[in-house]
């Protein structure tokens, strides 16, 4: 090593395992609520963990813009509903601006003809803002089983990764830190499903996915960090060891997660609606997996590893060189 | 310092390089993007093929080509999607209908003869067709409004033992008459002599003084053998020739006496069924293209107007650059110099980004565009664990030239870790992802890689040549934050 390793000998500042009850109780009291959430959502009409979106449940979504020069003309909806198609769901957006319709899986010719209705009955609308979505009820249970299959898939790679670079327990430890943000995560959007009719879609699980392989980074960093201390500190204790790890890192992990959490930030404000709930769940994802690599794993090394595997693999040094 | 001299240039080069890349290529934009329609079909097994080969897959997928070329949509794609689908891009239609119908039947063109004995009952059949045709007609008032006299349409159904009850609706009882009488009037033909296969090209032409269409046929050796051998069989009898399509029949045509040494020869015929100059232009399209050899299904159907696109652009270029902006201050004011010198290779990694995307190319959708954004606050994820790395070792007394460079070489290790499971994630949506996901995992991986270049030698490099200036060779400068133990 020819690093000097001062920063590495200084006195910690802040010890987490001081706050190990703490972090523990939270991290409860988080999870309760979050599985709590997604029972609820199961036992409501809903009937799932989480409220299925269009892509899941298969389903046509049009959605017109109007024509409302100088005034939208007022509209029943039950007068609609006599010529859309039965089951159709109206609704209204952007104060009347735009109308969007959910039914059951269409035709092309189907929606076509729908969207001729609404211009009759509500017209004139904007023909070049007109968006239609429709997805075959085949294609949304095999989205669910491939998305479940892709979230095992890059859990399972990323644990492997770990347990290659560190150890078997470290791998653990990210995998557990990895369901951890996924099971918060998805019970907040099952509560915001049950108290605010927020759906998932195909992009959520691009989200889950985005956060179950950028939440390790900082899980990773204090690994890395512990790897390196005990090259220069062999004989400090697990507890010691951790705190230090994490008291040293503390500020990077906080400005990687704000330089992050920025462009997203961005996205909500400006994203557009069809971004809105996918950058909101990324922010989410991000802010959890930062808290869980401080307050989740640091705390249960000491008492889950007795001592720490001291694995100095060459690769490292090799990288470093 | 030549070797980072030399990295300099390498980055100069591609900078340059990048630009115009940007400058020659255009960036290709998805639907969501541009406005248009985008239609994703599902092959369906057929009779004793249970599983769908990638031979059939490139089968469907040629004839599918061919008729949205026949469509005469400008800059349409199709692509094969995982093992069965096909998706259909078809930039500026808004209204997929035409398209829809074009390409999701089979048109699986038919030739057969009547069977023999079976005179009587198709002309009963086919003139309970046409009344049905007009009845329809009339009452849903697309027709031309001919009346048509109950009492023959009743005496009509009468002998051919067809009964309406008063339950269901009028039109619907008469549509599922003409339903079936389309099938018994299917029945009484032989099984077909030949199939659409033999076909070499297909044309239309509006009939000599009338509003209908008719589409032409023009047939190989062998199918105009096997034609004149069918039409020579029934020719001077009361037989007819009947053409289906996909099981259906659009024309049926008896074949004068004149024919009956030769049959109908050189290998042309037209179908005179009563088409629009629309229908006919899309049969055209259809049998021009071919039959598919497995039928489809229309199991996805994006539209997007282009006014919405446009709206996605904007909203999109506006957050991707507040992002960019936001990353950069909070750079700057952490970290001062270095802080200035990673804004800089971010803006290079922006640049580079870009050119990949036209280079590879990357069709951007709005996922896609989410993928880079989030990607660039990643990016400066590196250089801030450098910074903070260099910090520490500053703070230890060591010289600003060996800290950087020790922070550098330390940081390495758990940037790369980062990297990776990124990347593992990345791999994992692109292998899941149909569209939209894939957009986003390709953008997200092109990131995560390029961030990976950029932090480690960009950053490096401009940082290396900034600290040649001996007037910015100040430790206060790298330091930033002012409360230092």
């Amino acid at each position: 090593m020819t690093s000097s390793s001062g920063a590495l000998l200084r006195e910690p500042s802040f010890r987490i395992n001081r706050y190990r009850r703490f972090c523990m109780v939270l991290t409860v009291f988080l999870l309760f609520i979050s599985l709590l959430g997604l029972m609820l959502s199961w036992l409501s009409p809903i009937h799932a963990p989480l409220r299925p979106g269009l892509d899941f449940t298969g389903g046509t979504l049009i959605q017109v813009e109007r024509i409302c020069s100088p005034a939208c003309k007022s509209f029943s909806t039950e007068e609609l509903r006599k010529d859309l198609p039965s089951g159709a769901v109206v609704q209204s957006l952007d104060s009347g601006k735009a109308i969007s319709v959910r039914t059951a899986a269409l035709s092309p010719a189907e929606s076509g003809a729908v969207v001729e209705s609404l211009d009759r009955l509500l017209g004139p609308i904007q023909a070049s803002g007109t968006q239609i979505n429709t997805i075959g009820p085949l294609l949304g249970s095999q989205l669910l089983r491939s998305s479940l299959l892709a979230l095992i898939v890059s859990f399972a790679g990323i644990a492997i990764y770990i347990s290659l670079r560190y150890a078997r327990l470290y791998a653990a430890m990210a995998l557990m830190c990895l369901t951890h943000d996924v099971i918060l995560t998805t019970g907040l959007f099952a509560w915001l499903g049950l108290l605010a009719g927020v759906e998932v879609d195909s992009l959520f699980v691009v989200a889950l996915l985005t956060i179950a392989g950028y939440s390790v980074n900082d899980t990773v960093v204090i690994f890395d960090r512990i790897r390196e201390q005990q090259q220069v500190l062999p004989n400090l204790s697990v507890e010691d060891q951790v705190d230090r790890a994490v008291a040293g890192t503390l500020k990077r992990s906080f400005y990687t997660i704000t330089s992050t959490i920025l462009p997203i930030i961005a996205l909500i404000l400006f994203g557009g609606e069809s971004l809105y709930w996918f950058a909101v769940a990324l922010l989410v994802g991000v802010l959890i997996g930062g808290w869980s690599s401080i307050g989740l794993i640091p705390p249960l090394l000491p008492l889950l590893g007795g001592k720490l595997p001291n694995r100095v693999s060459a690769n490292t040094a090799e990288l470093q060189a | 310092m030549t070797k980072s001299q030399g990295w300099l240039a390498l980055i100069l080069a591609l900078a340059i390089g990048s630009v115009l890349v940007l400058r020659s290529l255009p960036l290709s934009l998805g639907l969501d993007l541009r406005g248009g329609t985008q239609l994703t079909l599902l092959i369906k097994p057929a009779g004793t093929i249970k599983k769908i080969e990638p031979t059939k897959l490139e089968a469907v997928k040629d004839v599918l080509e061919r008729r949205v070329n026949g469509l005469g949509v400008s800059e349409a794609t199709v692509t094969t999607s995982g093992d069965d689908r096909i998706v259909v891009q078809l930039p500026g239609v808004q209204d997929p209908r035409r398209a829809a119908e074009v390409l999701g039947t089979t048109a699986m063109l038919e030739f057969r003869a009547q069977k023999p004995g079976t005179e009587q009952e198709m002309t009963g059949l086919m003139r309970l067709k046409r009344l049905l045709e007009a009845k329809i007609d009339q009452l849903t008032g697309t027709g031309k409004a001919a009346s048509v006299q109950d009492d023959s349409l009743k005496d009509l159904l009468k002998t051919l033992d067809i009964k309406i009850s008063a339950e269901a609706s009028e039109l619907d009882q008469l549509k599922a008459i003409l339903l079936d009488t389309n099938r018994r009037i299917v029945s009484l033909f032989e099984p077909p002599a030949f199939t659409g296969t033999h076909l070499i090209d297909a044309g239309r032409q509006q009939q000599q003084n009338s509003q209908a269409w008719e589409v032409t046929l023009r047939f190989d050796r062998v199918g105009g053998d096997e034609f004149a051998a069918l039409t020579k069989s029934i020719a001077g009898t009361n037989r007819l020739l009947g053409i289906m399509l996909d099981g259906r029949s659009i024309s049926e045509a008896s074949v004068g006496p004149q024919f009956a040494t030769a049959g109908i020869t050189g290998g042309a015929a037209s179908i005179t069924g009563q088409f629009s100059a629309e229908q006919a232009r899309d049969l055209e399209v259809q049998l021009r293209g071919g039959a598919l050899p497995l039928p489809v299904e229309i199991v996805e159907n994006r539209s997007v107007g282009p006014t919405l696109g446009a709206e996605n652009v904007r909203n999109s270029l506006i957050a991707a650059i507040l992002g960019i902006v936001l990353v950069g201050i909070f750079m700057v004011v952490i970290y001062r110099l270095p802080g200035f010198v990673a804004v800089l290779a971010l803006c290079l990694y922006a640049l580079f980004n870009l050119a990949v995307y036209a280079l590879i190319p990357v069709t951007l959708t709005l996922p896609g565009i989410a993928g880079f954004i989030l990607s660039v606050g990643m990016a400066v994820d590196a250089n801030i664990l450098i910074f903070e790395r260099t910090k520490e070792e500053l703070q230890d007394g060591n010289s600003l030239f060996r800290s950087v460079d020790v922070g550098f070489s330390r940081a390495f290790s758990s940037i790369f870790d980062g990297h990776i499971t990124t990347l593992i994630s990345c791999a994992a949506l692109a292998w899941l992802g149909t569209g939209l996901v894939r957009g986003f995992a390709v953008t997200l991986a092109v990131g995560v890689l390029l961030s990976l270049f950029t932090a480690l030698t960009c950053s490096r490099t401009l940082l290396r040549l900034v600290l040649s200036y001996p007037a910015l060779r100040r430790p206060e400068f790298f330091l930033g934050s002012p409360s230092q133990p």
